[in-house]
């Protein structure tokens, strides 16, 4: 049998189509913002692993995690320090982050030397060789398919630079954009400078007692252990987890306040027929729960609507502009939770008012 | 025969604003199991609020109610709710059926809500069909109200307060939006529920070939029962 609550929202296609709408909004900002800040995260995680230097070097005020544009510290520190004991390589690099090309997200470009970069962290190329020079950059393999770009093509940096691909490798590090430390030095007119020095150990066991060597033979700067790095790196952008639990509670907010008006302008359509129920002998739980029932039913459809759409949207962003989506179970459980909740709460004042509605009053309303 | 109804010197005042209207002014009545009685009076006489008061969807000023031995008006809201869904059904003037389900989706509401919580799922189909058969609305089960003439809405009504079987049907003027072919037609069915089930039905009208059909005829006016007709064995 066709329910009240099944014919109240066939008989209002439009009206539960905006509430679904609105619950649906909601669960899309949960799922994009949270599946894009997880994507980008764990992008950076994965290619942040790649690297094989146990140490970064850096001045104390100089580096924020792996994402800094400084190019402060002097590239004669990598000599210093392979004339420690136990340090087997010692790599200089700049890291520029910049809008990207799209002018939508960021994107990194790494100035290093390319042969010693390589051989640290054992990568090759697939296509092309290492960049020589100052407009020559190597890339990964990801973003020569992102971007369907191979050796030969162009890319544009730094604004209007225009840069040559002339290699391609695997596998991803870092950033997926490389060139020359002394064309990075030149673009960012920062001769001689660099913005942390890789150290690779000659036993990869002993990082922390080697950091506290570091430490004592060049005092003054700032030495980090990579392993760190690569597991703050969530927490190193600052208050994203603030920013993700306020748009939870945004999107609720959203859900919940359109289901609501949603719910509120049905009652009061359907004042007469509250009157009925009631007549009919409908008790105060019943009517309630009919109401309530109503707006689960348009959240299950929004919540429902809203998956699709942050799945559907997520794909066409990732393809247009390459940005990394990951989503998460529970955040896709917090999602359906906010859309399930949040309407069923927003239903909740309408229909205990219309559950309070005087019987003989809404039988005569017009 | 059983006492179904049992109103005691019955007053209600209305407040508007800072006035006090007296819309009834002590009205007793007795209704025994099987009657058909009918209500008539001047508008503004207080049937309506009579019917109300007896229907547990308004309290009295002062007096007393009983339905089949439970009282109403000590009853607290909860409970007033609680009796009206299983002793009484109501017809109305304006059909008032729910325009988004069907003739038998509103008879099953109208059987969700009284089975409550303990209730059969789904209703009682073969009391359903007997109903309906009575009513001659079997080949309409399907039709949403809107689709229904109004002597077939009025029927639907009527299908819809039986179909619980309550000790008692309070109908007000339900032939009021009807024509006169139609109005006979729906007078006809309350009859035969009067006849078929021993039904209990206390009828308000300004009709009175309508009341004519009726066991008992009272007259009201001006918040009292002027004239206590007398019953008829029929």
């Amino acid at each position: 049998m066709e329910s009240l609550v099944t014919a109240n929202v066939r008989q209002r296609p439009v009206r539960a189509l905006v509430s679904a709408a609105g619950v649906a909004l909601g669960v899309c900002l949960v799922m994009l913002f949270t599946g894009l800040a997880r994507g980008l995260s764990n992008d950076l995680e994965r290619r942040s692993q790649n690297l094989k230097a146990e140490i970064v070097f850096t001045r104390d005020a100089g580096s924020t995690q792996l994402m800094s544009n400084a190019a402060n510290l002097p590239v004669k520190y990598a000599e210093e320090l392979l004339k420690i004991d136990g340090v087997a390589m010692a790599v200089p690099d700049i890291r520029y982050v910049s809008q990207g090309g799209k002018g939508f997200g960021f994107e990194q470009v790494e100035g290093v030397d390319w042969e010693q970069f390589a051989a640290m962290n054992g990568m090759s190329l697939v296509a092309g060789r290492g960049p020589q020079g100052l407009d020559e950059v190597v890339i990964d393999e990801t973003k020569a398919r992102n971007n369907k770009l191979s050796v030969g093509n162009e890319l544009k940096l730094f604004g209007n630079q225009t840069y040559r691909v002339v290699g391609v490798y695997t596998p991803e590090a870092g950033p997926r954009v490389k060139m020359s430390l002394a064309a990075m030095q030149d673009a960012l007119q920062a001769p001689n400078k660099c913005t942390w020095v890789y150290v690779k150990l000659k036993d990869p066991g002993r990082a922390v007692e080697m950091a506290r060597k570091i430490d004592e033979a060049l005092p003054g700067n700032k030495i980090q252990l990579t392993r760190d790095i690569i597991t703050n790196i969530e927490k190193s952008i600052p208050y994203l987890g603030v920013f993700l639990r306020t748009l939870v509670g945004l999107s609720a907010l959203v859900s919940g306040l359109v289901v609501m008006l949603a719910m509120y302008t049905t009652i009061t359509e359907r004042t007469r027929e509250i009157g009925i129920l009631k007549a009919l002998g409908a008790s105060r739980g019943f009517i309630v729960g009919e109401i309530v029932k109503e707006a689960v039913l348009i959240s299950v459809i929004g919540v429902a609507a809203g998956f699709a759409v942050s799945f559907l949207a997520g794909y066409v962003i990732q393809r247009a502009y390459a940005l990394p989506f990951e989503y998460s179970w529970l955040w896709g459980l917090t999602a359906a939770l906010i859309g399930l909740l949040g309407g069923a709460l927003g239903a909740l004042y309408p229909a205990v008012r219309a559950a309070n509605l005087d019987a003989v009053s809404a039988l005569a309303y017009e | 025969m059983r006492t179904i109804l049992q109103a005691e010197n019955l007053t209600k005042v209305y407040r508007v604003g800072s006035v006090d209207v007296p819309a009834l002014r002590g009205v007793s009545l007795d209704v025994e199991e099987g009657e058909y009685l009918a209500i008539m009076g001047p508008s503004g006489c207080g049937k309506s609020t009579m019917l109300h008061l007896l229907g547990g969807l308004l309290t009295p000023t002062t007096g007393s109610i009983h339905i089949d031995g439970e009282d109403l008006t000590a009853a607290t809201d909860a409970k007033r709710t609680d009796i009206r869904r299983r002793k009484i059904g109501f017809v109305f003037q304006r059909f008032n059926l729910f325009p988004t389900l069907t003739a038998e989706g509103n008879l099953k509401l109208a059987e969700s809500i009284h089975g409550g919580r303990d209730g059969k799922k789904g209703g009682d189909p073969e009391r359903r069909r007997e109903v309906l058969r009575l009513l001659q609305l079997e080949d309409k089960m399907h039709h949403k109200p809107l689709e229904l003439s109004g002597g077939e809405q009025q029927r639907v009504a009527l299908a819809r307060a039986v179909v619980n079987r309550p000790a008692l049907i309070l109908a007000d003027e339900p032939t009021g939006n009807l024509d006169t072919e139609n109005s006979a037609i729906v007078l006809n069915m309350f009859q035969e529920m009067n006849y078929r089930f021993n039904q209990t039905i206390i009828m308000i009208t300004h009709n009175p070939e309508a009341a004519a059909m009726c066991r008992r005829i009272i007259q009201m006016r001006d918040g009292q029962i002027v004239a206590p007709g007398p019953r008829v064995q029929i």
